[in-house]
């Protein structure tokens, strides 16, 4: 047992790898284009990753159990599309309309996570279906709008879109102190609380926890309806953001969320993982995108370094723990030290 | 562990530098940059587009950089827009995937000193300061109706004086363009050629599935033998009528069938003279006439309604109100549209020389 963080143990950690990388990503995307580096430039390029951020940070406590949640794209655009509709052609307040999308996205995350926590249907085709009912519902429920599918419903009022577009002093976006203050939420229930440890728990050994007198199946359920709220409010922000409510928004987020979160140092086979991991993850992976395209490479090639990245990390990260790498690491030191 | 990490920082800054070095050399120059944003790649209509595009601007001498995602999104095409004000370009020429959702973006961008273009497919009107539009509905229906009449004459048939027996097959009821080029192709044929017969006024729909538009294809074929012209301003309901034909043994000399569809999707029928010719509007020219359009009001020029623009080996092309293609638009004196000069017809001559 640790019972005091020495200095190496603070280093080597993931996440300190992850601020290094960070680090590494300013300096040289700075170099390359100095205009990387304008405060409203650099903060600004932040609101366009903030959606897959925000989902990321929930869906790590799915990833936590050993579950896996590929659903969260499609209540993005569930919700988005409720709210256009409440307020819209149903004339409801558009606060009690937010209310309504937060419900949405917690009914939907408790469906999916019924079927998983109480039967044996694998997490991923859960969710698959999921997925799939709820871009299903939204494009259903267009047919209740006056206006046409492919078009979105827009005119929100300026102090709702205001407020996540706006910026303090003309630097900081909004969408950056919102992602804080959900990080810390997030940080808390999962590190801080004995719901966290229950969720950790179910990740290393379900029987066990299930022995120690925690309702396993209930945490399990817990985390996709967390995941389910996150992508609600990620759903809300994107609507304030682009000023339009549409069935197909976040359609593309779910494979950058689990990136994120695998980046983030969360195993997908449960039981390890924080929610720090998966914040800074995300902005690595946001930061690296601005910066190339900064650099001039085209949207369509991103995916590439990304990919890189994201196999190349984790592969040392698995490595660099695997007792037979260990030794032939220390072998070739030993070499290299007596020649 | 301290090694890897040291391994894997180099490897990733390595990867970086390659990646932005390779790119860096493109934006040294003090060209005129334009960002060219598809609703996707990877769609052969936009990437013939851009083809178009690098070709035409190499030879004026400004920079094109096609910049968009595989996936046709609001988002993605915000975070392309964004990316592009934030690097400096000087003008964004954008066929939207949202009739709205661009608008504060391209607001955004025009704020910021970037010029604002849209091509192919429309923002709101006060987002963008030029549309370059494949044509007005009374061009297109004039256009559909005069392709037609060209394959009658071409058969020994008299589009003047001959009772021809016609049907619209397209999409659906829905759809806005398809649905205003019938309006105005009627009207140009109940002026033109009042002796001709709609044989089902209420006309056909495949929905854009390319298995229905066979169906229906046959069905209409075996329901009036005696048909004349079948007229599919669709192009998923024109290669499906194309192929029903074909299938009930038929040719261009028994029925004349047209529409617009890109020429790839029609070559092998026109080679079986299935059908005599077809058109589209040429998206490599409106790819090109729109990122002109952006380099000219990065140039310091400004476009205002009524404007007529000599654009070098496209011809002069005049400004036009919102309102030619939307009577409801917004209408302001720096918020205009411009018209392709020409649109294409395409037959077994000419299709060759068009690769989308």
């Amino acid at each position: 047992m640790r019972s005091t963080r020495s200095l190496k143990d603070i280093v080597f950690r993931w996440e300190s790898f992850l601020i290094a990388l960070l680090l590494v990503e300013v300096l040289v995307f700075g170099l390359i284009n100095p205009r990387f580096l304008m405060p409203r430039v650099l903060f600004g390029s932040i609101n366009n990753f903030m959606t897959i951020s925000i989902v990321a940070l929930f869906v790590t406590f799915v990833l936590v159990t050993g579950g896996i949640d590929i659903q969260s794209g499609a209540i993005v655009g569930l919700t988005s599309i409720t709210i256009g509709i409440l307020w819209n052609d149903l004339g409801m307040n558009l606060y009690l309309a937010l209310v309504v999308g937060l419900f949405i996205g917690i009914i939907c995350g408790a469906l999916s996570g019924f079927f998983v926590a109480y039967t044996d249907v694998q997490p991923m085709v859960v969710t698959l279906g999921g997925s799939f009912l709820y871009s299903g519902i939204a494009l259903l429920l267009t047919n209740f709008s006056s206006t046409e599918a492919y078009k979105g419903i827009s005119g929100f009022p300026d102090e709702f879109t205001q407020f996540v577009r706006g910026r303090i002093f003309g630097v900081i976006p909004h969408q950056l102190i919102i992602f804080l203050v959900f990080v810390l939420i997030a940080y808390i229930l999962l590190h801080k609380t004995k719901y966290g440890r229950y969720i950790f728990l179910c990740g290393v050994n379900r029987h066990a926890a299930e022995y120690c007198g925690v309702r396993t199946k209930l945490v399990v359920m817990s985390t996709y309806v967390l995941s389910g709220l996150g992508a609600a409010v990620a759903g809300i922000l994107l609507t304030a953001y682009l000023g339009t409510a549409k069935t197909d928004l976040g359609k593309e987020i779910t494979l950058p969320v689990i990136t994120a979160v695998v980046l983030g140092g969360t195993s997908n086979l449960g039981g390890t993982g924080g929610v720090i991991g998966t914040a800074l993850a995300a902005v690595v992976i946001g930061i690296l995108r601005f910066g190339l395209s900064l650099a001039n490479v085209n949207t369509q090639y991103l995916d590439i370094p990304v990919g890189v990245l994201l196999v190349l990390a984790v592969a040392i990260r698995f490595s660099a723990g695997n007792p037979t790498v260990q030794k032939i690491i220390s072998k070739l030191r030993k070499r290299s030290a007596n020649p | 562990m301290k090694k890897l990490i040291i391994a894997l920082m180099v490897l990733l800054l390595a990867t970086t530098a390659v990646f932005a070095g390779g790119a860096q050399e493109a934006a040294q120059s003090d060209d005129v940059m334009v960002v060219f944003v598809p609703k996707l790649t990877g769609n052969a209509f936009f990437e013939a587009a851009n083809d178009g595009a690098q070709a035409y601007a190499e030879k004026i001498g400004f920079t094109v950089r096609y910049d968009g995602s595989p996936e046709a999104s609001v988002a993605n095409q915000v975070t392309v827009i964004d990316n592009a004000i934030n690097s400096g370009a000087d003008a964004v020429v954008v066929s939207s995937v949202d009739a709205t959702g661009l608008d504060d973006i391209m607001k955004e961008a025009m704020k910021a000193g970037v010029k604002a273009v849209t091509w192919d497919s429309d923002v709101s009107g006060d987002a963008r300061t030029v549309m370059v539009s494949q044509g007005t509905p009374d061009i297109l229906g004039k256009m559909l109706v005069d392709m037609l009449a060209d394959s009658l004459t071409e058969r020994g048939k008299n589009p003047a004086t001959d009772p021809i027996k016609y049907v619209w097959h397209y999409s659906q009821a829905t759809v806005a363009d398809q649905n205003s080029w019938r309006v105005a192709g009627e009207a140009y044929i109940k002026d033109k050629y009042p002796n001709w017969i709609n044989v089902n006024p209420s006309n056909y729909y495949s929905e854009q599935d390319a298995e229905k538009a066979i169906t229906i294809g046959e069905a209409i074929l075996m329901a009036y033998p005696d048909i004349d012209g079948i007229i599919c301003n669709d192009s998923t309901a024109l290669p499906g009528q194309a192929q029903a034909a074909q299938n009930l043994g038929m040719d261009e000399n028994d029925v004349s069938i047209t529409g617009f569809a890109p020429p790839n999707s029609m070559k092998n029928f026109a080679r079986a003279d299935v059908l005599a010719r077809w058109g589209l509007w040429d998206c490599q020219i409106q790819g090109a006439l729109g990122c002109y359009l952006g380099y000219y009001l990065a140039s310091g020029n400004d476009i205002r309604v009524g404007d007529k623009i000599d654009v070098p080996d496209i011809g002069v092309v005049e400004v036009f109100p919102n309102t030619v293609l939307d009577a409801n638009a917004y209408t302001a004196d720096d918020s205009g549209v411009v018209l392709l000069p020409e649109r294409a017809v395409f037959t077994t001559e000419n299709m060759d020389n068009y690769d989308f």
